[in-house]
């Protein structure tokens, strides 16, 4: 039987330790290739120096580069209760838009902390990620241990200055560990370092985690990518949430036109039916001609909400600052409409949580923004909580300049 | 004290990729080795250290004999210094015994087509590039803390690793993540007045094995050469004895 799979991501500041904290998870977990490990071991003995668990990333990253793993941001490594995926991405910037943008859906977090340094801008920058996500399974592994002699009275303050951060957020973690990464304290094995420690290792923390709620069991949405013409119109696309069967009667959405699902395709497969998260293409009765960017909805269940106006909450990832009257493009799943910020209510600072101007006139790189979006055209979208891929979008001028959050409907609503 | 981090094979590219701030210092680039016909280890320290072309004069006796190719102190500028310390530099004081197994291993390793063989073969040259490493290394930093006037290292272990395993990023980075805390740790001493961080040429890919690229590395922290010339560090060096 195929084992569970749980996503998390490793957030955190520059040099706190996340790739060090990878490397040990994979190494404890015995996940690596055989020899890669021993290699490393044997240049750094070679060198002088002790293991440097923070290789393995990059062994990890060799491989992607040559493509002997598929995915180019995850990677995997197994406990006895299940698998798991580590999400990545080179670089902070590059981490920030694939958090926010929705290419990396993750189910839990670890946040980490230097017991050194304790709390960093980046620290709070993708805390206030976490909670603009809604993650709520989240381990604070507060790491170098070994550093400040598996102090606990240190390990008591960096912890009691990063609550009073969180707790502004409304972010309740569900553990938080003291670690050494490098030293293998409290990440597979409780360690006598830190026999005042009383709580979880990391693992049994991940272990403990629940999976999310399958989208099967939500209403059916199906985001059309592209269109491809041969003998018959394949709508290619993906099924977001719900199943989707032959035969099932559908509504294309923003359009409202109905239509029968004649055929469902996908590759060097005829499969009768496509549940959430699988690529196919679909053949509609009557060749209806469906463009990149229409939903499909059963005709029968809950619809999502239309409209040209939507609430949202952003954070401005591009050096060059937003300014009122710029259009740009709206991005929320395969759906692209040209808009602009009708109104920029309230710029807060994403690292002191700060207010710093209302009723804006320019929002600035790592800037986060209530604002109303006015589009040139009607979007289909659903609370982010229901369906996350309906809920998120991303601001792009050449490249993506924000990605955000719909929290309501800017306007007037187009009601089905 | 003026010091010279000499690196075989130093590739540009690998110093901005793996970020290597220390390497850097305040300014650095690549130099110009065009002049030459081929980046040639021997020929190119050679040129550096008497500030002349001696491409013809390494190469009068053959490819194979220019390894033993040794200069008078009185020809470089280490004569310009009361008490230098030259580490294994090739034409100087080159460890011939190790440098020359280190190419017969590599000889072998091409030659032979017995897959097992192929791997101790690697393991035993890879084993002896870092033994060797080491080595210069306690001897480098043992000299920067004497009363010297002039101390230069020559490591090869760039080079040497690279062309076994340069397609290996894992390997490579390692290897200049330790050059670099080397580098650090340098800038740290504080008899140390001038740093010179430099390499007679890069390294490029050939499959996933490594070959001399067309340009050396430098870094300073006190002014930018620009694109310097390899022979042209002789009047620098000069120069900075001079001033101090």
């Amino acid at each position: 039987m195929e084992k569970e799979n749980l996503r998390f991501v490793i957030v955190g500041h520059v040099d706190h330790g996340k790739s060090t904290l990878i490397g040990r998870l994979f190494y404890d977990t015995d996940s690596l290739p055989e020899g890669k490990i021993e290699e490393i071991k044997q240049i750094c003995e070679s060198l002088g120096k002790d293991i440097e668990f923070g290789y393995v990333m990059d062994h990890l990253a060799e491989e992607r580069d040559q493509g002997v793993t598929i995915d180019t941001a995850q990677t995997f490594f197994r406990t006895d209760k299940r698998e798991y995926t580590i999400i990545d991405a080179p670089g902070h910037v590059e981490f920030i838009k694939n958090m926010i943008t929705g290419a990396s859906q993750a189910e839990a977090a670890i946040l980490i902390v230097d017991a050194n340094e304790g709390v960093k801008e980046q620290t709070r920058r993708h805390s206030y990620i976490l909670k603009m996500l809604g993650l709520k399974q989240v381990i604070v592994t507060i790491n170098k241990m070994d550093l400040v002699d598996y102090s606990k009275d240190r390990f008591n303050e960096v912890k009691k200055e990063l609550i009073e951060f969180l707790d502004k957020l409304n972010i309740k973690p569900s553990y938080i560990i003291p670690i050494s990464a490098k030293e293998g304290d409290f990440i597979a094995k409780k360690t006598e370092n830190l026999k005042w420690f009383d709580g979880p290792t990391v693992l049994d923390a991940l272990d403990s985690f629940s999976k999310e709620e399958s989208l099967i069991d939500r209403p059916t949405r199906f985001a059309v990518q592209d269109v491809y013409k041969f003998d018959e119109r394949i709508n290619a696309g993906m099924v977001l949430s719900g199943l989707i069967k032959e035969n099932d009667e559908i509504l294309v959405l923003p359009s409202k036109e109905t239509t029968k699902v004649k055929e469902i395709k996908e590759w060097l497969k005829a499969p009768k039916e496509a549940e959430a998260g699988k690529s196919i293409g679909i053949v509609t009765e009557d060749g209806l001609f469906l463009d990149r960017g229409c939903i499909l909805t059963h005709k029968d269940e809950e619809q999502p909400k239309i409209t040209s106006a939507v609430k949202g909450h952003l954070f401005w990832l591009d050096r060059e600052p937003y300014k009122k009257g710029e259009r740009v493009l709206f991005k929320l799943s395969s759906q692209e409409i040209m808009g602009e910020l009708e109104k920029i209510e309230r710029v807060i600072d994403s690292s002191t949580l700060e207010t710093l101007r209302e009723d804006a006139d320019e929002i600035k790189n790592r800037e986060v923004a209530d604002v109303i979006i006015k589009l040139s055209s009607d979007v289909v979208f659903e609370d982010f909580n229901d369906i996350p891929t309906l809920g998120r979008f991303v601001l792009e001028r050449q490249d993506t300049c924000a990605g955000g959050i719909i929290t309501e409907i800017g306007g007037k609503t187009n009601v089905i | 004290m003026i010091v010279i981090f000499a690196i075989d094979a130093l590739e540009y590219n690998l110093v901005e990729e793996f970020n290597c701030k220390n390497l850097k210092q305040k300014y650095y680039g690549k130099t110009d080795i065009s002049e030459f016909s081929q980046p040639r280890t021997m020929v190119l320290w050679s040129s550096f250290m008497t500030g002349k072309n001696k491409e013809d004069d390494v190469l009068e006796d053959g490819n194979k004999e220019m390894w033993n190719k040794k200069w008078d102190i009185k020809e470089t500028f280490f004569s310009f210094f009361e008490n230098p310390v030259v580490l294994d530099l090739p034409g100087f004081s080159y460890d011939l015994g190790f440098h020359g197994k280190s190419r017969i291993l590599l000889k072998n390793f091409f030659e032979t087509k017995n897959l097992e063989k192929k791997e101790n073969l690697k393991k035993e040259y890879n084993k002896d590039a870092f033994d060797h490493h080491r080595k210069i290394k306690d001897k480098f930093f043992k000299a920067l803390g004497e009363d010297r006037d002039f101390v230069l290292g020559y490591f090869s272990v760039a080079d040497v690793i690279g062309h076994l395993n340069f397609g290996n990023k894992v390997i490579m980075k390692m290897i200049y993540i330790e050059l670099d805390e080397m580098a650090e740790k340098i800038k740290k001493n504080k008899r140390v007045k001038s740093l010179i961080i430099l390499s007679d040429h890069g390294m490029k890919a050939i499959g996933r094995f490594g070959d001399h690229s067309e340009y050396g590395f430098w870094s300073t922290n006190f002014k930018d050469l620009k694109t310097p010339k390899i022979t042209e560090f002789y009047e620098l060096i000069r120069g900075i004895k001079n001033e101090s």
